[in-house]
């Protein structure tokens, strides 16, 4: 430290500010808000010493911050073992080191650090915005490393010009990577936060659960088909399966979830197939839930990594989706199972339980139509009637009292998807008939420049299922009984003016926007295929479309071949370059002789002079002496006398004289009779 | 230890007919530097490389810094030099209150005559010996600095040519020593070289605890030399042959000096000129029709030393490290 050198040349202190706060802006929306005080506050106290008006804290002081963040970070989180309370350990790491920035070694440490954090942030999100953001927190980093040369370096345009300069040139190199960097899986997941709520079928419903789902326009799946495309009426997306209903709220219950003991099959063929081929085929790109469900189409199976099919057809993932996760699905929606396996005694109590009490109206209701002698599908297709007769469907139905389906069959017959899935499974229990309901998504967008279904949050649908012996399951959507269109159209078309009321502008009104809106789903999906979901698979493709057949000797060639034509393009241009230069020919030939004894074990030390390194192998080789000595008096005639003779001589002397040389030390008798 | 000219050829013409002159007058440059260095070597003992590098100096006709401590023998070196080569010596010591008439001379109005006559200044010799220059004040260093450059001397309007051969030897103290003004950078690159004397070795100091006065010593030395004699060998420093080769070096050296971020100024085209001009006369001394690298790397310290600087370190060890980054063949 006491060599001036090794100091952080002052005005590149405003550089590694900005380079830590563009590092840290993203984490800090995320991060509690006293870590953004504590790092303006570091920044301030660094500022400080700048300016000559404190000292860099001494160690107790230091000490005592560190015991008031760790306190802090104590307070803030509850878990310590999970990403965010380590993310903003990191964080605050990170912005103590202000605290003793004073070499320029610090500063590199520093910034090293931001390279770090700065690459934290794709580990929640790998979106076009955050990918260009990535790309500017490295352009400044890497200035702000540049401004640390000193002499002028910490001036913007060329700090930021060298940067600039630097990652263009990485930049092939980046791309080559990408493509040929072998893709390992992650080493460890690390547990995440999932307190933090996101929009999202959720794994109970109550009412009023799917209102707020109806006024999200995010994106929620991304389905591309391979073959044929299920018309509207059939794209029911399933997630959950709701069987438990407590007179108010429908949970999936006990033993369906493999979280608590449900039963998934993970591999592939582990649950036998349908005999005949799957009617579709397609790919899920679903973006992050924060849950392990998955949506498809009935009846699916999916080969992909990590994923599962439960007992209640349907596919969960083995850890939530903290980011976006594509799975390639086969479905036979329709194609009933040729000998139904008969419901098991539990699964039958499971889906004809109901609350001990409650909605006597609608059980009433229920008991004089299966005195009627009513079946089944009777009892059901006189409910779908009503509904269609007498129920309105809109987005603000009016509160419901205790007894909800009394209140919304017999009083305020108004309601939507999840009114209508719940009341029916209600109804057909009470009849005796085995019956759930299902939550997911309903329909979806066709974007066709990109040929895929955009499936958005206000898609979420409820429906239900009922079982008929013989039959099997078979879905039954109340909904459609009374709007249709929902099913058909999606629900802008079925809410009319309700759509979307609550959003600020009405930008679905405005039909460049909704196109404008669509381009950018299509960017997305791009970038999301090509780029984000580049995993061990799609190189694989990738490099067998480039190569043909991956072998190593291939993948070595693709390797090595563009590192050699760099290498050697820039061979070629420094050989050029230096041509109008090129070495007189008495000092290749001297050239030679030093490496000829360099490789004897004598180098020739840069602006060793001649005449000191003839001295020199004199002492050191004995049985070279006489060789060496020759060889620089005549280079000292030829290169610095002029005597054009001595060129000859030297000539003669490095290309006949020098195969002569003994590789071995001559006994010295020897040398003397010759 | 240097090798003999072998063949006649590596000399040009004029060396030739310059050497063979010598020759026939009794008189090789070998003997007289052999002569003159033995002759001062006498009285200041075990400082032969610098003696030479003192002969050069003057070959080449440039002027000569001693920087050294007080008692180290500057000015032993300085007068046996004007004794060997029969050249007349003044010595003038620097104090801070001198003033530039002291130097140079002044006009004094004689009643006799009726007329101002010149009287002329110590500086209207051969030899000067400036002792501990750096103890006057810069107006009266530039008065003498202004002489050394220029050969002559402009006093009330009349300017009167100094004497040749003109050489001065200037003795400088230590900067960090009390009373002392720093000569300033333009006015160091006006002496071709820096050289320091050190302490002697064990052997040298014996023998000078042993031998007789130094200063008798000094007063019984002879002129090995004659003016015209000198003057040759002044000219036949310019005859040297400098190869492409050894510019290609030199030129390396000084571009390092300039693009390297060790120097914080790099060596002007006059301290390059100098270094040629200085390694020119290292191998006339050394009987050598032609420079070697060795010879540039000989004088280099001196030469450059005191005209580089540095961040960190001083100017020598910046020297150092050029000897030791520069290769002598192009890479």
């Amino acid at each position: 430290m006491s060599n001036n050198r090794d100091l952080l040349p002052r005005e590149s202190l405003l550089w590694i500010f900005a380079a830590q706060f563009v590092a840290l802006l993203p984490q800090l929306a995320q991060l509690p808000l006293w870590i953004a005080f504590a790092w303006a506050f570091a920044v301030y106290w660094r500022l400080e010493v700048f300016r000559g008006r404190r000292d860099l804290p001494g160690r107790p002081l230091k000490f005592l911050v560190i015991l008031l963040t760790v306190a802090g970070l104590a307070l803030s989180y509850q878990r310590w073992f999970a990403l965010e309370p380590m993310v903003a350990l990191l964080a605050l790491s990170f912005t103590l080191k202000n605290l003793e920035l004073v070499s320029r070694r610090d500063a590199f440490v520093s910034l090293l650090l931001a390279y770090f954090v700065a690459a934290t942030l794709f580990v929640r999100e790998q979106s076009i915005p955050y990918a260009l953001y990535g790309l500017i927190s490295v352009l400044v980093i890497t200035a702000a490393l540049a401004a640390q040369l000193g002499s002028f370096s910490a001036r913007p345009r060329r700090a930021l010009g060298l940067s600039v300069r630097l990652l263009a040139q990485a930049t092939p190199l980046m791309l080559l990577l990408f493509v040929v960097m072998p893709r390992l899986g992650p080493l460890w997941n690390v547990p995440q936060d999932t307190s933090a709520g996101r929009t999202g079928v959720s794994d109970s419903m109550a009412p009023g659960d799917f209102t707020r789902l109806s006024k999200s326009a995010e994106p929620a799946l991304r389905i591309a088909f391979d073959g044929p495309i299920p018309p509207p009426e059939q794209r029911y997306w399933r997630g959950l399966v709701y069987s438990e209903f407590d007179g108010r709220t429908w949970r999936q219950g006990f033993g369906v979830d493999p979280r608590n003991g449900g039963q998934v099959y993970w591999k592939s063929g582990e649950r036998p197939l349908p005999q005949v081929g799957p009617r579709y085929r397609y790919r899920v790109i679903q973006e992050a839930s924060r849950s392990p469900w998955l949506f498809a189409l009935a009846r699916p199976a999916s080969d992909s990594a990590g994923v599962g099919e439960t007992l209640d057809d349907r596919l969960v993932k083995r850890t939530p989706l903290y980011s976006r996760f594509a799975y390639d699905v086969r479905s036979w929606p329709r194609d009933p199972q040729a000998v139904p396996i008969p419901l098991s005694s539990a699964e039958r109590r499971r889906n004809l339980q109901l609350p001990a009490d409650g909605n006597e109206r609608t059980r009433a209701w229920v008991e004089r139509l299966r005195r009627k002698g009513l079946g089944a599908e009777a009892i059901s297709s006189q409910l779908l009637a009503r509904y269609h007769r007498e129920f309105t469907y809109t987005l603000s139905p009016p509160a419901l009292g205790r007894d909800s389906v009394d209140a919304f069959l017999f009083d305020s017959q108004k309601g939507f998807c999840e009114h209508f899935a719940g009341s029916y499974v209600f109804t057909m229990r009470a009849a005796g008939v085995p019956a759930r309901v299902v939550a997911g998504y309903q329909g979806g967008e066709w974007v066709s420049g990109e040929k895929y279904l955009l499936v958005r949050e206000y898609d979420a649908h409820a429906w239900a299922e009922i079982w008929l012996d013989g039959r099997g399951w078979q879905r039954v959507d109340p909904t459609a009984a009374v709007s249709p269109e929902r099913v058909r159209n999606g629900l802008e078309s079925a809410a009319g003016e309700e759509f979307m009321r609550d959003s600020l502008l009405p930008v679905h009104r405005i039909d460049a926007l909704v196109k404008l809106r669509l381009q950018w789903d299509m960017i997305n999906y791009r970038w999301y295929q090509t780029v984000v979901s580049f995993d061990s698979e799609k190189q694989r493709d990738t490099l067998q479309r480039l190569l043909g057949d991956i072998s190593p000797l291939r993948m070595a060639l693709f390797f090595a071949a563009p590192v050699a034509v760099v290498l050697l393009a820039m061979l070629l241009w420094t050989r050029l370059g230096s041509r109008g230069r090129r070495r007189p020919a008495v000092e290749r030939l001297y050239g030679v002789f030093c490496r000829r004894m360099a490789r004897a074990g004598i180098a020739r030390r840069a602006g060793e002079a001649p005449r000191d390194y003839a001295e020199r192998i004199s002492a050191a080789k004995p049985h070279l002496a006489e060789f060496a000595e020759r060889v620089t008096q005549t280079f000292e005639r030829a290169a610095y006398g002029g005597e054009a003779s001595a060129l000859k001589e030297l000539r003669y002397l490095l290309r006949w004289r020098l195969l002569l040389l003994p590789r071995v030390p001559i006994n010295k008798n020897k040398l003397a009779g010759q | 230890m240097a090798p003999v000219v072998e063949s006649w050829r590596a000399l040009t013409p004029g060396l030739i007919r310059g050497l063979r002159k010598m020759s026939s007058n009794g008189f090789t440059v070998q003997k007289i530097v052999s002569a003159i260095v033995s002759d001062i070597g006498s009285v200041l003992l075990g400082k032969e490389r610098q003696v030479k590098l003192a002969l050069a100096c003057l070959l080449s006709k440039g002027h000569l810094l001693i920087e050294d401590l007080p008692g180290m023998g500057k000015t032993t070196l300085a007068h046996a030099l004007a004794q060997v080569l029969g050249l007349s010596y003044k010595r003038v010591q620097f104090t801070s209150d001198m003033l530039p008439a002291d130097i140079l001379g002044v006009s004094i109005f004689e009643r006799e005559s009726g007329q101002f006559h010149f009287h002329e200044g110590p500086v209207f010799s051969q030899v000067l010996l400036a002792d501990e220059i750096n103890r006057s004040s810069p107006k009266t260093q530039s008065a003498l600095l202004e002489a050394m450059e220029e050969r002559q001397v402009s006093v009330d309007g009349e300017t009167r040519p100094l004497p040749q051969p003109f050489f001065v030897i200037a003795t400088q103290n230590p900067l960090q020593q009390s009373g002392t003004f720093a000569l300033p950078e333009s006015q160091l690159d006006r002496f071709l070289m820096r050289i320091s004397l050190g302490y002697p070795t064990r052997e040298a100091e014996r023998a000078l605890f042993l031998g007789a006065d130094p200063r008798l010593q000094l007063a019984k030395l002879k002129p090995r030399i004659d003016l015209s004699t000198l003057k040759k060998m002044q000219s036949l420093v310019g005859q040297v042959k400098a190869s492409d080769s050894l510019l290609d070096y030199l030129e390396r050296l000084v571009l390092h000096t300039r693009q390297s971020s060790d120097c914080a100024l790099g060596l002007s085209p006059r301290g390059a000129l100098a270094l040629l001009r200085a390694a020119k006369a290292w191998a006339l001394i050394h009987h050598r029709g032609h420079v070697l690298p060795e010879d540039i790397q000989a004088v280099l310290p001196s030469v450059a030393g005191h005209r580089l600087q540095s961040d960190g370190g001083s100017g020598d060890q910046l020297v150092e490290r050029l000897m030791r980054q520069v290769d002598i063949i192009a890479a």
